[in-house]
């Protein structure tokens, strides 16, 4: 009896989860077609024939993988800065004692409720002052710092035990030290978390890459992907090829980093 | 004395020194400097291109409360917002109940499957769901035998964004629940086992309360992100058909980057920013007051 229950409830759960992937199957599948099999009225799933000439095409009309590696630098790059600025401030506001710890966190965080569209504009502004326009520093810089990241950090080093670190701090390790060597090596599960997240919101950002770059040679992945849908917006075949490849990376990352975490997010934002 | 400088030195450079003077400089530069000049265009006659910054006191604001379009935009972000939030809430519950019940195997399988949506780039998600919702060769109409015309039709444009905005977000409010309920003290539970309390009961007397904080961050972070989302408006439907797409964050890019008015995209930002603020006060005031029995 417990047999047939549990079979059902994951027999269910199963259904659920293809519901849940369909979309990408169908995008999958049909990036493997020709075009007038794509948009035949009344077509069916499963396409009657097979090519691998939109993967050939985007590459050729669009160096489509010149963005992909663009993309990945910048979101690669941001990730594993953010992270670590976000640990150490993390760490300062959870261990270190000095007036207006509170106050400064409140507005860290308070600062997650300002809508982009405040402060893109002057934002827009400063780096065309700046010259930075159409550089890679005006990606990089001004998303150097993110209050989750500083939020989910505090909560889990905040969970470390103060006379583990005192006692290192008695045998002469310094603060840096201590950061490196016992407080980063035991936020695996916040780093493995923060990385999904920040890779996916760094490798799905449109609208920055889209006001600051202008070369289509620099452009990344999002907004190539919208400029490529307004110069061949009949090419289903390539869109779907060009949007299956831009889905790959953050699975790699989340797979990667899947094991530790839901416990990420546990130690982040439980308490 | 060259030992006390070195000390003094180092004692400058110390971590928490170095991590703090990095926080305030970064915050004053890229948060309060761009909002104290997004505050200030707000009172101004702004234009980058031509180098135009003119005063011109309330202007920007009596424009944008008297405009059709922005009421229409408050509207239709409003509705988004709130069929977003609530199905993200309670589907993402419903699964994240369903893959922590002793029933669920594979779990790290069924976990990536319903996460996938989420952990994919919302423009390349647009696109899917373009083709999705296309009339001609769409699987919804296929699968469903439906004539509807979804992004083309002024009823059905906002309500097919919606869909898929919640299909691609319910992953996330999945996970942090599952976090949350993995996390809950088993002997409470245990205890109501003794008492024989029903499955029903347990949810609503136990998990329910004891998700409280767990709810209460999906709750803002989701309110937070939806009020300003425009990217899957930009990609599938451009504010169309007519207007009846049109979200508040949608016209403030329309607005700062296609016409270039910086000044009323500032105010409509400031006006943005108040309602966001207001609205995340009240979530908390609700989610406070309401006192818990267990």
């Amino acid at each position: 009896m417990t047999k047939i229950k549990t079979t059902l409830f994951n027999v269910i759960l199963f259904i659920l989860a293809i519901i849940t992937v369909i979309p990408f199957v169908w995008m999958l599948i049909s990036s493997f077609a020709p075009n007038s099999e794509i948009v035949k009225i009344g077509g069916s799933f499963w396409p009657g024939q097979f090519t691998l000439n939109n993967y050939v095409n985007i590459q050729e009309n669009f160096n489509f993988m010149r963005m992909f590696a663009n993309s990945l630098f910048i979101a690669v790059t941001t990730t594993v800065i953010i992270i670590y600025t976000s640990a150490l401030i993390g760490f300062v506001f959870a261990k270190f004692k000095f007036k207006g710890n509170n106050l400064l966190f409140s507005i860290v965080l308070s600062t997650m409720m300002i809508p982009w569209a405040v402060t893109i504009i002057p934002k827009y502004e400063m780096m065309m002052d700046f010259g930075w326009l159409n550089t890679y520093t005006s990606l990089i810089v001004p998303s150097m710092i993110s209050a989750f990241g500083i939020f989910m950090f505090r909560q889990s080093i905040s969970q470390i035990s103060d006379e583990m670190l005192e006692a290192a701090r008695v045998d002469g390790a310094s603060d840096w030290f201590i950061f490196h060597k016992i407080i980063l090596p035991m936020s695996r599960n916040t780093i493995s978390s923060l990385a999904i997240f920040q890779f996916l919101w760094s490798w799905e950002d449109f609208l920055w890459p889209y006001l600051m770059i202008n070369d289509q040679s620099k452009q990344l992945l999002p907004v190539g992907l919208r400029l490529f849908n307004g110069q061949y917006g009949t090419d289903y075949g390539g869109l779907f090829a060009a949007t299956s490849i831009s889905i790959i990376p953050v699975i790699i990352i989340y797979l990667i980093f899947q094991k530790q975490f839901i416990a990420g997010i546990q130690s982040g934002t439980g308490k | 004395m060259i030992a006390s400088i070195q000390n003094k030195f180092k004692n400058f450079l110390s971590l928490k020194n170095v991590a703090i003077a990095f926080l305030v400089i970064y915050f004053a530069i890229f948060m309060v400097y761009p909002i104290s000049k997004a505050f200030i265009g707000s009172f101004y006659d702004w234009n980058p291109l031509i180098d135009q910054f003119n005063f011109v006191g309330l202007n920007n604001f009596k424009e944008v409360i008297g405009d059709g379009l922005f009421w229409n935009s408050i509207k239709n972000t409003l509705l988004f917002t709130s069929f977003s939030v609530s199905f993200r809430l309670v589907i993402g519950l419903g699964l994240a109940m369903l893959l922590h019940s002793k029933l669920a195997k594979y779990k790290s399988f069924f976990n990536g499957m319903f996460y996938m949506p989420t952990i994919t780039p919302l423009v390349a998600v647009s696109f899917v769901w373009m083709w999705m919702f296309n009339p001609q060769f769409g699987l919804i109409n296929n699968i469903f035998h439906l004539d509807i015309n979804w992004l083309n039709d002024p009823k059905y444009a906002l309500p097919a964004i919606t869909i898929m905005t919640i299909w691609k977000d319910f992953g996330y409010a999945t996970v942090i629940f599952l976090a949350g309920l993995m996390g809950l003290p088993k002997d409470v539970y245990e205890a109501a086992d003794v008492d024989g309390a029903s499955g029903f009961k347990k949810f609503t007397n136990i998990t329910l309360p004891l998700l409280k904080p767990t709810t209460i961050f999906i709750l803002i972070t989701s309110l937070i992100s939806y009020l300003q989302a425009y990217v899957q408006i930009l990609i599938m439907t451009e504010g169309g058909p007519g207007t009846s797409t049109y979200v508040i964050s949608y016209l403030i890019f329309d607005e700062a980057f296609v016409k270039y008015n910086f000044g009323t995209a500032s105010a409509m930002s400031m006006i943005l920013f108040v309602i966001i603020a207001i609205l995340t006060a009240i979530m908390f005031k609700v989610t406070e007051e309401r006192k818990i029995t267990p």
